[in-house]
């Protein structure tokens, strides 16, 4: 049991380099929370104060009520998988996975019986007696979830544990620690750079930009109600298109403008003129019918992409890219409309990148 | 058409390599092989023209009278006996294995403090990232640069202030101040190149720092532990020249003082001295072999990613 608190932490490091300031953060307890970003954002730095690797300049950081700041890493009750995977090289794969309730002094039965219980599940039991050299790297990686595992902590924390494999291994052992959340009564903070990864494992992600946070929200907030340009653009391969223009005004209806085109906007947007940029996601686009708003261009280049092709059209000066089904016949130079969904427009204030969503 | 290598050229290669070998070894090896055999020769037959690679009548006459005088089961002979009237034992004798003792001592006082100050030194300039790390490694390293025929006179004044002169004590002190930086040196850049992961896995997994340092580092540091232990041993065992200016009786001489001494007699016996040498020689070759395998793995630790 672990609700994890950090109130404005802010840590600096010796060279004078913030990694992270002012952190607010509420992680309720068993949550699986995800820390997104690119390198350097600061989210390695914060799970490494969870797991009391580095210390806190600055704030508080609580487990449930208790401040942690002082705690030492060998007294927190916190389990760590590393990017690396980190196993002791001179101890055997059992020695490796028991290694911390030795540390804590389990009685002998019980380890044995945890170990054994863990390789089961993670299926490397025939594995126990070898050295970690000579190990796969998804061996490694399962052993090091399982050292993880066994000790049965109320944290458990990943620092781009997946980072290492290859592709399809990457997906498998995705759902493998999905089960894990679900068996263990454990608080998961996981970190990525990997927008798939924290789209499918998190209940809630943090996406984190040079030490502060951008968004806090569920996968589907974070990818449909973006709360600026960063987060937007950060989330969703291929990228959003995103599209300066002016916010205005017309007959009683907000309207994005840029030359000729000009997109009445939902009413979930606000603001008054000032300028802005649209963004459409290359999925969220369907035939031209004449309810919806529309956008017109020219088609610069398709390429087919297995199940639907991808079309980059030039639609006043800019270009963007849009995924359709294949079916839709183009040819490359014609012009070409599409219907455009409202609900799925982002927009945001070209100055300050914010969103420009009505709070819901 | 497959000409067929000539044959010749590679022969001749062959016996170029062999013969430089050999010349190499010869080298190397010739005065060991000497001093081994003339230890086991008489007083007669170490000076006898050609030398006796092979003794004719090998004798341990030498190595009993060492052994006898040491134990006081025998006396060394009056002054001005010839050597070579066989039975000879120079004045010196008796102190050869009080001062292999106390080199012994020193030795192995020396490696065991060496380590036991070295390891957690280096752990910390290796692995915590504190203010002042470089500076510190450089600080400690900075002491090696003064050569120490420079120390020399400033350290005699030292120990005779504190009263230390004539002291195995002294000895230990300053051997430490030699090998020590050297040590931190080594384990430091060890510890430094091992994955800070491991270190952080093992504070997550329940270990203090100095648990991790037993626990986990330790156990992979062996072949370094071993490459430095047998440098502080060495280095302790063989050195002349503080030995020489702090010591001054058979209380706390060590062995190359008191070998040394042999020559300065009113005699010289060149089959006991090298009798002398041999036992020198015996416990360095004899850790050399015990630990010989972590000497090849500490050299080529890191060379390939195992």
């Amino acid at each position: 049991m672990a609700r994890i608190r950090f109130q404005s932490v802010t840590k600096r490091y010796a060279n004078g380099a913030t990694a992270v300031a002012g952190l607010d953060l509420d992680i309720a307890d068993q949550e699986f929370l995800v820390l997104l970003g690119p390198s350097g954002c600061g989210k390695s730095t914060t799970l490494n104060m969870i797991a009391g690797l580095e210390e806190i300049s600055e704030g508080a950081l609580l487990f449930d009520d208790r401040t942690m700041n002082n705690v030492p890493a060998h007294r927190r009750d916190v389990a760590m998988v590393f990017q690396s995977y980190a196993l002791y090289p001179h101890k055997s794969v059992f020695e490796n996975i028991a290694f911390g309730l030795r540390m804590r002094r389990v009685p002998e039965p019980e380890l044995r019986r945890r170990v054994m219980d863990a390789a089961a599940k993670l299926e490397i039991a025939h594995l126990l007696e070898r050295r970690p050299s000579q190990l796969s790297g998804g061996q490694r990686q399962r052993v090091a979830l399982g050292r993880a595992m066994v000790r049965e902590p109320s944290v458990f924390l990943m620092d781009e544990p997946l980072s290492n494999l290859d592709a399809s291994l990457r997906i498998s052992m995705r759902a493998q620690i999905r089960h894990l959340h679900a068996q263990m009564h454990s608080t998961f903070v996981y970190v990525t750079h990997d927008q798939a990864e924290a789209l499918t494992l998190a209940d809630r992600i943090v996406v984190m930009r040079d030490g502060t946070i951008q968004q806090i929200g569920s996968p589907d907030d974070i990818y449909e109600r973006p709360a600026n340009l960063f987060v937007a653009s950060f989330l969703g391969s291929p990228a959003i298109n995103l599209l300066e223009g002016a916010l205005e005004t017309i007959g009683g209806t907000l309207c994005f403008r840029r030359g000729a085109l000009t997109v009445p906007l939902p009413a979930c947007f606000r603001g008054d003129a000032r300028e802005v940029v649209l963004g459409l996601r290359p999925e969220d686009v369907g035939p031209a019918t004449s309810e919806a708003a529309q956008i017109h261009g020219v088609v610069d280049t398709a390429m087919p992409a297995g199940s639907d092709q991808f079309l980059g059209v030039a639609v006043e000066g800019a270009m963007l890219f849009l995924r359709v089904p294949k079916d839709v016949r183009v040819r490359e130079g014609e012009p070409i409309g599409f219907g455009l969904t409202e609900s799925r427009l982002h927009l945001f204030d070209r100055t300050t990148g914010r969103s420009l969503r009505r709070a819901a | 058409m497959i000409v067929p290598r000539p044959i010749a050229p590679r022969m001749l290669r062959l016996a170029a390599l062999g013969l430089a070998s050999l010349l190499l070894l010869a080298y190397v090896l010739g005065p060991v092989m000497w001093l081994l055999s003339s230890s086991l020769q008489t007083e007669r037959e170490i000076v006898s023209i050609p030398p006796h690679w092979i003794p004719e009548s090998p004798t341990l006459a030498n190595f009993k009278a060492i052994f006898a005088t040491g134990l006081g089961l025998a006396r060394p002979s009056p002054a001005g006996t010839d050597p070579s009237s066989g039975g000879f034992i120079p004045s010196v004798a008796a102190n050869l294995l009080p001062a292999m003792a106390n080199s012994f001592i020193v030795a192995v006082t020396v490696t065991i403090l060496n380590l036991l100050i070295g390891v957690p030194a280096a752990y910390a300039i290796g692995k915590i990232r504190f203010r002042g790390r470089g500076l510190t490694l450089y600080a400690i390293l900075a002491t090696r640069v003064i050569p120490d025929i420079a120390l020399v006179v400033p350290l005699f004044l030292v120990v005779r202030k504190l009263g230390m002169l004539d002291s195995l004590a002294s000895l230990i002190i300053a051997y430490l101040a030699i090998t020590v930086p050297f040590s931190v040196f080594v384990l430091a850049s060890f510890f430094e190149q091992m994955p800070d992961d491991l270190d952080r896995a093992a504070r997550v997994d329940g270990c203090s720092r100095l648990r991790v340092l037993t626990h986990v580092y330790l156990p992979l540091a062996r072949p370094a532990l071993v490459a430095v232990g047998l440098f502080a041993f060495l280095a302790s065992w063989n050195e002349f020249l503080l030995a020489l200016m702090f010591t001054q009786t058979a209380a706390s001489q060590t062995l190359p003082i008191v070998v040394a001494g042999i020559t300065s007699d009113f005699t010289v016996s060149f089959s006991f001295l090298n009798a002398a040498g041999v036992l020198a020689v015996v416990p360095p070759v004899l850790l050399a072999v015990i630990f010989e395998r972590y000497i090849v793995s500490g050299l080529t630790a890191g060379a390939v990613k195992g």
